[in-house]
């Protein structure tokens, strides 16, 4: 690429010239010194027209961004679906995938210098306005899995990732003896950035950036959209400079080089039609400004530069003063909380690390300690002894105290989306926090306290929403079919800016949580294809007390029940309707429509399919034998006994299919046995078929035996018959044989309780005329223990990496 | 004639840096009693920056660095020094701990050796004074018939005083550095009103205890409070680790008479091995049992030196410019299988596992590594 400096001075090659038509200002995202020097630099120039770097598209919200009570941090949330294929990969046919979301946020806090100058040309009237191509030209600009197109949960627009090429600033620290390119700013830029002039401190921002422009390479400019953005960003200053004399340019340092020599656009620019990009003022946290959070939006430790900044525009502050008492601030905040929480960290303590603070600076030619003199005095005084991962709360409390958990306000509420005023009202109604970015749990008594039954369905609206707000920690989980026995719901919850952006994606569903939820369960509802997944959203409707048109719907869940062939799907469908029904009462919504009926339609569906899956595999069989137990349990309900008589018929059809699945069919008869003691002679008889059979039904005896003692496991324990023919078995297998046998056979055992292993090895051991068993060696040495679990939970965990698919393919195999 | 030392204190060794230190340093600001300024003690132990030595008399001095991996924590051993606290410097054994508060106080102080050396039979008397018991009672409890002990010496010149090991003396006597940490002042009884000795400025102590190493005790929490802790992590890095065990590898061997380069090769297995077993994980993401013994780069130091000496005199300049395999192997197997027969299995199953596939990748230094391996008995 071309070289930019040239042996010359940054001052040469980007001028900063108060009497020029157009002055250019650098800045670094979120960098407190820079919004610093920005409002000298501004009130001394007077300018005309104010062009800030940001996606034009938003122009219209730059009042409420600079209102002043609008409260910091905010953002502007840009998101855009692709309608027009613009994004989409040429090679791919057309009209096959779904439109894509895309999505970005561009934070502001008190200190970034953008918000800064909106806020000052508010203030003193100057007109201001955004000069980048709109968000979704932008992303028509980049490439695919580059800059704003990166795969990532939320990006950023005021990413930093340009303004410090990895060689650089590895070189640089090594040379200026910093830990990293954020010491590095700091020490220079935003320490020694308050001792100097305005002029001096832009030369020097300058010439860092063009060192970083120096040091990236052209074809990652080009894929970031950047080069694209800059040659707009440049016809925008051309175009204002007709109408206005005295134009002040803020935009990123790193930028600047190509405003003033910008590319020639060579492509023509995408139609994108008017209403697929839209862009929202919401709420932002200081957590997720972070850049420790993963949005790399600019500098770390938001609160700690905040208090910085609110410190500089105190009256009669110096910089040194500024930076040494926000210092002492956090250091006395920090001995305080850690006091609270129980450790000995005295006065003298504090004022050692203050001391370290101070001589680490004199030591690193600083004039005042700062950010990372703070972290090393804390270190130094208020950890005792080593510093590994007991040691190191000082550390984490300073961290969560230097990122803040502050939560900004947007000054009109009628731009908040009724939505997220609606959630607003319910938080204040329930007494749940929005204002702060900690963590509160509460606790629910769901069934004794009405109050707290509506708060919990206003949870499960959120979580319906997709708010990210709420997490059910603990409680009856009817979905899932666990924990029905509790009677407590235990939620934590949390407030983030993903929340207020979820509701303004989900804004277009109606006014209140309720009516939005409602909406979006219509819409699901009306998606479904198989009949499990519209009984889980009848199933969520009820939870969320949308019981009223989940009944509505209810005839949609006929449709698929009708629609739907899979057996599985019907058997999830069929737990669903059956959990809906019995606990209707206990949540204390009793239902207008005939849930019972709907049960007994799902169940007749069943029951036609049920003998066709005789011939289930060996993945699948498991599930089918749940379900049979399912339908089981369902005819033990007292209003649904009449459906016994059918169900065991249907399994006497079952077990007549040849060839079916030995496990299924030991299953099936232990199922007939429970529902007609009578049927124990053919379950003892099939048993004894398998067990002497022909080598290969032999076999298959230990799965057909896992089946049985699943459903029935008394039976061994009521007949010696069955004990003692298991014990042949056993006796006339091979070696070999045996050992292939053993998993299943040790499944078969699993299902029964320690006490009646025990009594059925005295029984096996009386039968070889012993007492009881001979145990093994079951001594087992704390060193192997211990290796072993070191082993399982190591397998544990890669198996949680494992993808899905995999998993599953890789099954058969092992 | 001069007698030769088997190794030299810091001071002596630094001799010419120190005082090159000492004269660039004119114009700083040190605290009182101080040989040099903490900035250009900060020089002294982490060198000079890469082509930017120091300008003295208009000749060049590159100030060599002395301590790698962390130089915010040598900085804020420096600060701590000049305040009021003690420096403890706490970590696994072979973190250079010990060279690092030797550094300090040669720079500080100008003198390394006004230390105590604890052991578990260390009692006050070694700490803080004793008496010469022939001019105890020929002249009854007097200054000339009290023998000084390093914290006493400390006090009275308001230098440094070093406690190595100190966890590994009694609790009941590290105790006794209590009462003269926060007051500066040591009480002789026996002096009567002469018995009060005041700490001169530039006194200070810095200690160092092992965490985790067998027959440690703890300190007490009022102990800990007069000093200030840093942690001394062992080297994250390969390349720095093996850098490191070149550097001091070299040293040794000039100091031996050995001159001869050394063999890179030998020097990335060996901290690559060191790096692996210590940290349970290899550089590929395998997992790998870690040895009980201390991996530590200290360690890697003195495997290889034992190896470049065995080439040296059985073999000869050429190998041990070229260092055998094989004999870095059964090295290091004897460095890690020091408490039981146990860890001879770990080792080899490193070499079966790991050091195979690095074989099978890279060839070279690695197979050879890896033959070597399968020999080890």
């Amino acid at each position: 690429m071309e070289t930019v400096l040239r042996g010359r001075q940054a001052a040469e090659v980007i001028p900063f010239d108060y009497d020029a038509p157009v002055l250019y200002y650098p800045v670094r995202h979120h960098s407190p010194v820079c919004a610093w020097h920005l409002e000298r630099a501004m009130e001394r120039y007077q300018p005309e027209l104010v062009l800030v770097e940001g996606p034009e598209n938003a122009n219209d919200l730059i009042s409420i961004l600079a209102s002043p009570d609008t409260k910091a941090p905010v953002a502007l949330y840009y998101a855009y679906r692709d309608d027009a294929g613009i994004l989409r990969d040429a090679e791919l046919p057309e009209n096959e995938l779904p439109a894509e979301n895309y999505a970005c946020y561009y934070p502001f806090l008190d200190q970034s210098p953008e918000l800064a100058a909106l806020r000052l040309a508010e203030r003193l009237g100057i007109p201001a306005q955004f000069m980048d191509l709109p968000y979704g030209e932008i992303l028509a600009a980049t490439q695919a899995g580059a800059g704003l197109r990166r795969e990532e949960a939320a990006v950023s627009y005021a990413s930093d990732s340009f303004l410090a090429p990895e060689l650089l600033w590895k070189k640089v620290c090594e040379r200026t003896g910093t830990r990293d390119f954020e010491e590095f700013w700091e020490r220079y830029y935003e320490s020694r950035g308050l001792s100097l002039s305005t002029e001096e401190f832009v030369r020097q921002v300058n010439a860092w950036c063009l060192l970083a422009r120096e040091n990236t390479p052209q074809w990652e400019m080009e894929a970031d959209g950047c080069l694209a953005r800059e040659s707009h960003m440049a016809r925008c200053i051309r175009k204002a400079e007709q109408s206005y004399g005295k134009i002040l340019v803020v935009a990123g340092g790193f930028h600047l080089w190509g405003l003033l020599h910008p590319r020639e656009e060579l492509k023509e620019r995408p139609r994108i039609p008017r209403d697929s990009q839209t862009v929202y003022p919401v709420r932002y946290s200081e957590p997720a400004a972070d850049a420790l959070s993963g949005y790399a939006s600019g500098m770390p430790a938001p609160a700690f530069y905040r208090k910085l900044w609110k410190r500089l525009h105190e009256e009669g502050t110096n910089a040194a003063e500024a930076w040494d008492s926000i210092v002492l601030d956090t250091i006395v905040r920090c001995g305080r909380r850690l006091r609270a929480k129980g450790e000995t960290i005295s006065a003298y303590d504090e004022q050692c690390a203050l001391q370290q603070a101070r001589g680490l600076a004199a030591l690193r030619n600083k004039e005042a300690p700062g950010l990372y003199e703070l972290q090393d005095g804390v270190l130094n005084a208020f950890v005792k002894g080593e510093a590994n991962l007991a040691g190191c709360e000082p550390l984490r409390l300073l961290r969560d105290m230097n990122t803040g958990n502050q939560v900004g306000d947007l000054c009109r509420s009628d731009l908040v989306p009724p939505l997220a005023q609606d959630f607003a009202r319910q938080c204040k109604k329930y007494r749940l926090r929005q204002d702060s970015a900690d963590r509160q749990e509460v606790i629910l008594e769901i069934f004794s306290k009405a109050r707290h039954r509506a708060e919990s369905r206003f949870l499960h609206q959120s979580v319906f929403l997709d708010c990210g707000y709420a997490k059910r920690n603990k409680g009856p989980d009817l979905m899932r079919g666990v924990g029905r026995n509790l009677i407590r719901e235990h939620w934590v919850c949390q407030w983030s800016a993903g929340v207020e952006t979820a509701l303004v994606e989900h804004a277009i569903w109606g006014a209140t949580m309720a009516e939005a939820s409602t909406q979006l369960l219509r819409r699901r509802l009306g998606e479904a294809a198989r009949a499990e997944e519209g009984a889980r959203l009848l199933m969520q409707g009820f939870l969320m007390g949308l019981g009223d048109t989940a009944d509505a719907m209810a005839h949609r869940l006929e449709e698929l029940l009708l629609t739907d062939g899979d057996f599985s799907s019907l058997c999830g469908a069929c737990d669903s309707i059956n959990a809906l029904d019995a606990w209707q009462e206990q949540y204390g919504e009793r239902g207008s429509y005939d849930y019972p009926a709907l049960l007994r339609r799902c169940f007749a569906r069943i029951l036609q399919m049920l003998p066709s899956m005789a011939a289930v595999d060996d993945r699948g069989v498991e599930a089918v034998q749940e379900n049979c137990r399912l339908l089981y349990e369902i005819t033990a309900r007292p209003p649904f006994a009449d459906l016994r008589a059918v169900f065991l018929e249907t399994l006497e059809e079952l077990i007549v299919q040849t060839p079916i699945h030995p496990a299924l069919h030991g299953a099936a008869l232990g199922l007939l046995y429970g529902g007609a003691p009578g049927k124990k002679g053919l379950a003892v008889q099939t048993a004894a078929g398998y067990l002497r059979g022909t080598r290969d039904q032999k076999l298959r005896a230990a799965a057909f035996l896992q089946g049985l003692f699943r459903t029935a496991r008394d039976l061994l324990l009521v007949d010696d018959v069955q004990l003692s023919s298991i014990d042949a078995l056993l006796c006339e297998l091979e070696d070999e044989e045996f050992v292939t046998l053993l998993p299943q056979l040790r499944l078969a055992f699993s299902y029964f309780t320690p006490i009646e292993t025990n009594r059925l090895g005295r029984q096996a051991a009386s039968l070889h005329g012993k007492e009881r068993l001979e145990a093994g060696n079951t001594m087992i040495s704390p060193a192997d223990y211990t290796c072993w679990e070191t082993i399982d939970a190591w397998a544990a965990q890669r198996l949680k990496q494992w993808p899905l698919n995999q998993d599953e393919e890789g099954d058969d195999q092992v | 004639m001069e007698q030769i030392i088997l190794r030299p204190t810091a001071e002596q060794r630094y001799a010419d840096e120190l005082a090159a230190l000492a004269r660039w340093d004119q114009n700083n600001p040190k605290p009182e009693n101080w040989q040099l300024s903490p900035r250009a003690v900060r020089l002294f132990i982490l060198g000079t920056p890469k082509g930017q030595p120091l300008e003295l008399d208009r000749k060049p001095m590159a100030i060599r660095k002395k301590y790698y991996g962390n130089d915010a924590l040598v900085e804020r051993c420096i600060i701590t020094l000049a305040g009021n606290r003690g420096l403890m410097l706490v970590g696994e054994p072979g973190t250079a701990k010990t060279m690092l508060s030797e550094l300090l106080s040669a720079a500080i102080s100008g003198c390394s050796t006004n230390t105590v050396q604890g052991t578990a039979g260390t009692t006050e008397d070694m700490i803080k004074y004793s008496w010469n018991y022939a001019l105890l009672l020929a002249k009854g409890p007097s200054r000339e018939a009290l023998v000084p002990s390093p914290l006493y010496v400390g006090m009275e010149k308001g230098i440094l005083t070093r406690f190595e090991e100190i966890t590994r003396t009694p609790a009941e006597v590290q105790d006794c550095l209590i009462s003269v940490l926060s007051d500066k002042i040591m009480n002789i009884p026996e002096l009567g009103d002469q018995g009060l000795i005041f700490a001169r400025p530039g006194f200070n102590v810095i200690g160092t205890a092992n965490t985790r190493d067998k027959g440690v005790n703890e300190m007490s929490s009022a102990l800990k409070r007069r000093f200030s802790f840093e942690t001394v992590q062992p080297v994250g890095d390969v390349t720095l680790e093996k850098q490191i065990i070149l550097d001091e590898v070299g040293a040794m061997a000039q100091g031996a008479g050995i001159s001869i380069p050394l063999d890179e090769d030998a020097a990335t297995l060996l901290a690559t091995a060191y790096h692996e077993l210590r940290q349970g994980i290899s550089s590929e993401g395998m997992r790998l049992k870690k040895p009980a013994a201390v991996m530590s780069t200290a360690e890697a130091v003195s495997v290889y030196y034992q190896t470049l000496m065995g080439a040296w005199y059985y073999g000869g300049p050429d190998q041990a410019r070229h260092l055998d395999e094989r004999a870095l192997a059964e090295n290091l197997a004897g460095a890690v299988a020091k408490e039981s027969r146990e860890e001879l299995a770990t080792i080899r199953e490193y070499f079966s596992t790991i050091v195979q596939k690095k074989a099978e990748r890279e060839g070279g230094a690695w197979k050879r590594f890896y033959e070597a391996g399968k020999r080890l008995k």
